[in-house]
């Protein structure tokens, strides 16, 4: 009888922890929209640190990012290709390609990127401004941080995940292309009709609304499990820990939903 | 004021953040931040300055405590006084009624630390005529 | 370390902009955003297979896509497509549409215009959709054929299943039909025993015949498949070659009905008698199966190709 109680005690123990980390991440979204919408946010020191921001979070690892593109793309298309030569649907592999790369592998490898990279940098210094009492000094100044610290990253990310999915996905357009007519102008009418009907508005819209939720995921969680660091430096680690699990779930989260919007 | 560490904390909870600006070893600078880029914050956020204004008011405040170079230096690379010096300017940037030093001899460990304030006091003609220092009782000697 | 630090993201932010901006009146411009669409109907008896983003395509290149789908008043399945101006040339007014469902991949909808020099297609013209392109089934047919060949040889080669049962009942008739023979003291006398031998006499000419049959049938699908992957006029050849497929096929299951009618009478006749009644019953029943195969084939190849008058009706013997 003690175990089951016990086994219960747990279990709603775990459920409350849940809900309060959800719940304090939906109240720091919540202000972070609110501060968004307040005109004031919107003055040039804002739009610096946003560039410094995107600077840090995709300028500087724009070249291995597109290095990276370059590899994994050609891997995936070779071995599309080949399938597709073999059980005979080559005429569907620019599809494939598209599908399956520009469409779904590439913003979620590059939110993962933009998550390792940034992500967890954004953690631990949220975490180690919480744990040094910097935030205790900024709202002793009644200085927001907000706007200055956690706004700019967010937008950053978002901002970051966007761009480099569309330089990444231009990219990896462009290889397919190569890979399946060389560099000969012929393919160039088919191949557009295949964008075409691939590319509808709806999935354009449904790409960058994907995209805006993964800049978010992998920014906004960070800063939120940086928050909850209780005030002992060996908790850092364990707040980067969660966070970044967080991070994960959240972007596995997304793509199952967009997958599950798009195809049932 | 002069007490144990005990009445010092709580006196030091019972100032409330509207009237008095503190400058305390327990409320730090922003470490990715330089000096100046601390002190404009305040202006910066709190009275919707623009940039270019902002940072003058900080360098000029700088400027008037005698520490014009330490503008560009972030946290790590200051000196115990230099690190002081920044935070007494983003107390007296924020304007409040009253000025607060707790415990100086945690922030000012190197130097003889009474000497310095009044140095420092001298140099400020504009907020708060007087300068509030807590510390420890044991440390009353050092400022007669 | 932060050198051209807004230098930097600002070339990257244009960059972006200029690729997503790019992308985006690529889209649009390869979706026919910026030209003329010609607007089509199709009419169908299923819209089965058939959703919006169908393609449209002439001689295999994309042309226009099905954008909508509906039902008429009447119940009949009204198909929207749209198709851009560039491809709108090849339509004609007597360009058939066919709807191709292949087994693996998307549906399509092709367009083939045999006669160049017709007027062109109005714009909102609605037109017919046929549901299978013939000249796509004719290798399932040719294997079908095959098949059939293949056991129409089997029951008639030298060695095979009829001669040597033929050669059976053969002994055992000559036995019967004696002076003193058994059938004779079945069937009353000589003048009565007379008719099933030369019933089996004519069996095996026909069987000879069935093979010469199924020789040339066997020429003429090795001549078939070849104009079909012949370069120039594939349809008007395989169609003719499948008029004398079809040809080549009514005379064997002519035959056959001939051996099963013979076969019949001589099983009849010999009801009564227990050896070789079985061998003919077995063959019977194998020479019933092909029969009904060929009737089949011949009932699906007149139903996709209503060769000659049309009016022929093939019945199972």
């Amino acid at each position: 009888m003690d175990l089951i109680i016990n086994l219960v005690e747990r279990t709603g123990a775990k459920a409350l922890a849940w809900w309060s980390s959800i719940y304090s991440v939906l109240s720091f979204l919540g202000e972070a929209f609110a501060t968004l919408a307040m005109p004031a946010t919107w003055n040039r020191a804002t739009l610096d640190t946003i560039i410094k921001q995107i600077y840090f979070t995709a300028v500087q690892i724009l070249h291995v990012y597109l290095i990276y593109v370059v590899v994994i793309s050609w891997v995936i298309i070779s071995i599309t290709l080949s399938t597709a030569r073999n059980v005979g649907l080559f005429d569907q592999a620019t599809e494939m390609i598209i599908r399956v790369l520009v469409l779904e592998l590439l913003p979620f490898l590059t939110a993962l990127l933009i998550a390792l990279r940034s992500g967890s940098a954004i953690n631990t210094e949220v975490a180690l401004m919480k744990v040094y009492n910097e935030l205790d000094a900024l709202a002793h100044c009644k200085v927001e941080p907000m706007r200055f610290e956690f706004l700019p990253r967010i937008a950053g990310g978002v901002a970051s995940v966007l761009g480099l999915t569309i330089m990444g996905g231009v990219l990896t357009l462009l290889l397919a292309y190569l890979s399946i007519y060389g560099l000969s102008a012929s393919g160039l009418y088919p191949f557009a009709t295949t964008i075409a009907s691939v590319f509808n508005m709806k999935v354009l819209l449904g790409l960058a609304v994907k995209c805006g939720f993964f800049g978010l995921a992998v920014t906004a969680l960070p800063i939120a499990a940086g928050l909850e660091t209780p005030k002992k430096p060996f908790m850092v680690p364990v707040s980067v820990l969660r966070g970044m699990m967080r991070v994960f779930l959240a972007l596995v989260l997304i793509e199952v939903l967009s997958l599950a919007l798009k195809y049932i | 004021m002069f007490a144990d560490a005990k009445a010092l904390a709580g006196a030091i909870q019972d100032i409330s953040a509207e009237t008095a600006a503190c400058v305390s070893p327990d409320l730090p600078l922003r470490a990715n931040l330089s000096a100046r880029e601390n002190i404009a914050l305040i202006p910066l956020y709190q009275k919707s300055r623009g940039v270019a204004e902002a940072t003058q008011l900080a360098q000029a405040l700088l400027d008037k405590l005698g520490y014009a170079t330490i503008g560009d230096k972030r946290d790590p690379d200051m000196t115990p006084a230099e690190r002081f010096v920044a935070k007494i300017a983003r107390a007296l940037i924020l304007n409040r009624q009253r000025l607060i030093i707790e415990r100086p001899g945690a922030m000012l460990y190197d130097i003889p630390y009474p000497a310095f304030l009044h140095e420092l006091s001298k140099r400020i003609d504009e907020g708060p005529a007087r300068w509030e220092v807590f510390d420890f009782e044991w440390n009353k000697i050092l400022y007669s | 370390m932060f050198k051209h630090l807004h230098l930097k993201v600002g070339l990257f932010v244009i960059a972006v902009m200029a690729l997503a901006l790019g992308f985006l009146f690529y889209v649009l411009n390869a979706r026919g955003f910026f030209e003329q669409q010609q607007h089509l109907n199709l009419a169908a008896g299923s819209a089965e297979g058939i959703t919006p983003g169908v393609p449209i395509t002439f001689s295999g290149m994309p042309i226009g896509q099905v954008t909508g789908v509906t039902l008429n008043d009447g119940g009949g399945i009204v198909i929207q497509a749209e198709v851009n101006a560039d491809g709108a040339r090849w339509l004609r007014t007597d360009s058939s549409f066919t709807l191709d469902k292949p087994i693996v991949g998307g549906a399509k909808i092709k367009v083939s215009s045999a006669n160049l020099d017709s007027p062109q297609l109005p714009d909102n013209s609605t037109v017919l959709l046929l549901t299978s392109d013939p000249s796509q089934e004719i290798p399932v047919l040719i294997d079908r054929v095959k098949t059939i060949l293949a056991n129409i040889d089997h029951i008639t080669r030298q060695d095979g299943e009829l001669a040597s049962t033929l050669a059976n009942t053969r002994t055992i008739t000559t036995r019967m039909t004696g002076k003193y023979g058994v059938l004779e003291g079945v069937l009353g006398s000589e003048e009565n025993a007379r008719p099933v031998a030369n019933s089996l006499k004519n069996l095996e000419n026909l069987t000879t015949r069935l093979n010469q049959v199924s020789a040339k049938v066997d020429a003429m699908l090795v001549k078939t498949d070849r104009w079909l992957f012949a370069a120039d006029g594939v349809s008007e050849q395989s169609r003719q070659s499948l008029a004398q497929v079809h040809a080549m096929l009514v005379d064997a299951q002519g035959s056959l009905k001939r051996v099963d009618a013979l076969l019949k009478n001589a099983v009849d006749i010999s009801a009564n008698i227990k050896d070789g009644t079985q061998d003919l019953a077995k063959l019977r029943a194998e020479v019933d199966e092909s029969v009904s195969k060929a009737n089949d084939l011949l009932n699906d190849i007149n139903r996709m190709w209503p060769f000659g008058s049309g009016d022929k009706q093939i019945k199972l013997p």
